[in-house]
């Protein structure tokens, strides 16, 4: 016999059914989506296909993520670095609270795809920095991934030190910043020409640490931060007289100081193609102290977000882990010694990372006195006060600051020795460039003189 | 009540001695006891992943497990004629289902209370016998019951009128659809290019749906840098919303229930 339904059991089900549904509309999805959603509402879904996405999205992501980082881990062991690639991006989807993954993930990508003459393929730097980017949105609420990206402006592209700056800053705002990496943040104010905003960072930190020193002084590691910012703020005042900057702010003439007068460092280049894809690279810099290294670039004409010397950087809110790869873009460093640059670059094994599929090319040199050592910086002044080329010193490809800059011009069919050029050897050179053999310079007065510090 | 006692104390002996549960449970316990020695990470990094890997096997294991201990309950028992039995005795259709739900849910209770203390043990032996923040890595097992609670629900009801296999099929898509729709419907809600009539369809279904995501809970325990106010509070609304939706598939299955010829 079937009975007719309770009114009671109506009146129980109904009121359960309202019940949770009150609770998922009032009450629970908005606390959801903002404590426990994959991404907290910023999910990233592009490039995941069908089954990675249903992974992403149910309730065994943690489980996938950890798996998946095991195995890449097993990867990084046996140097399979590509295909490590798609499982950071995918474990930062998966679980993008890992900073882990995230701080790996950008230094791989910006560090450890390399030619054979480990030279970083520096297309991936904007998705590295995407990358850290993204891990900053991701986990606002610990300086890691602010820290892990204000390094990789200062330390990988070491060219736009205001990204430093403002990334570092963001990080110093979360309280468990490290006390050892706060100090980095006035290292990058200088570098920015921002030199009293680095002397005031130092005071700052000063203040605490000798607080903390001050509160438990049997702690060593107190006592020696507290000495180590004592010893910068004491060099920082030193190196600001001696190099004029106090001066030159209150209108003084720099006469008699560490910079002046600014000294000729007399660029001069000559670029040979050896071999197809290789080049030879020869050159004068009157700059005798050992440390200095100018920056050569050689890239397609019209590489994409190109900047002189460089890239847009930041060009890419998206961690595309296919960087441009019909284009080439070599950057490198020219050691000095005895006043005189000579190196030779080998792009021939490297095709993926050379492809030279454009016809005409740009070699640029560069150097920027803000990312000169310090003792180099005792004679080129904090912004390159002390410094200038007669022919290459450049104002304008770094607003307001001082750098040299020139270009040289090479094609596709010279860097591979095709047509005309298959049995004459390429040579471009500045107009300056003087064939001297083993020595560049005849004249000994052309050497720097190099101020000592405290002297 | 005396008879919904008696019942459900049946139904979890009769669980306990299923072997393909407890060979599930054996299996999800194995692979709680070997997840430690899964690859050597950073400290911080392999932390992370083991507690992801032993909550992500706890939560599977229990969800087969309570799909598999629920989706045949009430078949086999029509099937064994042992039904006739039971509701020959002055046992009503409402409490014999709601006996066989408790029993299922103490059942599954057990199996995750022993997953559990493997995943204790394996972090207090991690932890140097250091109790510190083994509460808060109990919470995800908690809300877990309380998700495998509301899919056990779910099964008890397909199976008052759908066959074992069909219902095996139905709750596990279910629970998907349950697990999925949160974040689907966060993106929708999100997409400027969506229609509204979209908007306000999935909002409806994200209404009536179980929505299993609710409870995975886990993502704070395994990462714990991130700041969450009250989650206790979390905790408790969504228990109470597991508790009502459970009621309301009971309510459905016992109204189904009692039109069934059996």
């Amino acid at each position: 016999m079937i009975r007719k339904p309770s009114t009671l059991l109506l009146a129980i089900g109904a009121i359960c059914f309202l019940g949770q549904a009150a609770l998922q509309r009032g009450v629970i999805f908005d606390k959801w989506k903002k404590d426990y959603s994959p991404g907290r509402g910023q999910m990233v879904a592009g490039g995941l296909s069908p089954d990675q996405m249903l992974f992403a999205l149910t309730g065994f992501r943690e489980m996938v993520a950890g798996i998946l980082w095991v195995r890449a881990d097993s990867f990084f062991d046996t140097g399979n670095y590509d295909a490590i690639l798609p499982i950071i991006r995918l474990v930062t989807i998966l679980d993008p609270k890992q900073i882990d993954v995230y701080a790996t993930g950008m230094w791989h990508i910006g560090y450890n795809f390399t030619d054979e003459e480990q030279r970083s393929d520096r297309r991936y730097i904007p998705s590295a920095l995407a990358l850290g980017k993204e891990g900053a949105r991701q986990n606002p609420n610990t300086y890691e991934m602010f820290f892990e990206t204000g390094w990789m402006w200062y330390h990988k592209i070491d060219d736009d030190y205001g990204q430093a700056v403002k990334w570092f800053n963001e990080a110093q705002k979360r309280e468990d910043m490290l006390v050892a990496r706060k100090n980095l943040l006035s290292n990058a104010y200088e570098r920015n020409g921002q030199v009293p905003e680095g002397i005031e960072t130092l005071y700052t930190l000063y203040e605490s640490a000798a607080e903390t020193a001050e509160a438990d002084k049997q702690a060593f590691g107190n006592k020696q931060n507290k000495e180590t910012l004592e010893n910068k703020l004491d060099t920082a005042i030193v190196r600001m007289i001696q190099r004029g900057f106090i001066a030159e702010k209150e209108g003084r003439p720099l006469v008699g100081y560490d910079v002046y007068p600014p000294f000729d460092v007399n660029f001069s280049a000559k670029v040979t193609v050896i071999d197809p894809r290789v080049l030879k690279v020869e050159g004068s810099y009157g700059v005798l102290p050992v440390g200095t290294r100018i920056r050569i670039v050689l890239k397609d004409v019209d590489f994409p977000n190109s900047v002189p010397a460089g890239m847009e950087w930041d060009s890419s809110n998206d961690v595309n882990l296919d960087p441009p790869k019909k284009s080439t873009f070599m950057q490198d460093q020219l050691f000095i010694r005895n006043r005189k640059f000579n190196r030779k670059i080998d792009m021939s094994k490297d095709p993926t990372m050379y492809p030279f599929t454009g016809q005409d090319y740009l070699v640029e040199f560069y150097y920027n006195p803000r990312s000169a050592p310090p003792h180099i910086q005792d004679k080129f002044g904090f912004n390159g006060e002390g410094f200038t080329d007669k022919n290459f010193l450049n104002t304008e490809v770094r607003e307001g600051q001082r750098v040299l800059y020139t270009t040289l011009k090479l094609t596709r069919d010279q860097i591979l020795r095709r047509g005309e050029w298959k049995d004459k050897v390429p040579v471009v050179k500045t107009s300056n460039f003087v064939e001297t053999g083993r020595n560049y310079f005849g004249d000994d007065s052309l050497t720097i003189d190099l101020p000592s510090l405290r002297n | 009540m005396r008879s919904i006692i008696s019942i459900a104390t049946t139904t979890v002996g009769e669980a306990i001695r299923r072997k393909v549960l407890l060979i599930i449970l054996l299996v999800g316990i194995l692979f709680l006891v070997v997840a430690p020695g899964l690859g050597v990470l950073s400290a911080r990094s392999e932390t992370t992943v083991l507690r992801g890997m032993m909550l992500g096997i706890i939560q599977l294991t229990s969800a087969v497990i309570a799909i598999v201990l629920t989706v045949y309950m009430i078949p086999n028992e029509i099937e064994r004629r042992t039904i006739y039995t039971i509701l020959s005795k002055p046992v009503q259709r409402w409490q014999f289902l709601l006996g066989k739900y408790l029993g299922a849910v103490l059942a599954l209770g057990l199996m995750m209370l022993l997953m559990t203390a493997v995943l204790v043990f394996t972090f207090w032996l991690q932890q140097d016998r250091q109790v510190s923040g083994i509460a808060d890595l109990i919470a995800a097992p908690l809300m877990y019951f309380v998700q495998m609670s509301l899919l056990a629900a779910v099964a008890i009801f397909f199976s008052t009128f759908v066959a074992p296999l069909v219902n095996f099929f139905l709750t596990g898509g279910m629970y998907l659809l349950g697990s999925l729709f949160n974040p689907f419907f966060q993106t929708l809600q999100e997409s400027q290019g969506t229609p509204p009539v979209a908007k306000l369809f999935a909002q409806f279904v994200n209404t009536i749906l179980p929505n299993f995501a609710n409870y995975n809970i886990q993502n704070p325990i395994i990462n714990p840098g991130q700041q969450i106010q009250n989650p206790q509070a979390y905790y408790m609304q969504a228990t109470i919303y597991g508790v009502f939706y459970i009621g309301t598939l009971l309510v459905l299955g016992i109204l189904i229930f009692d039109r069934r010829e059996v």
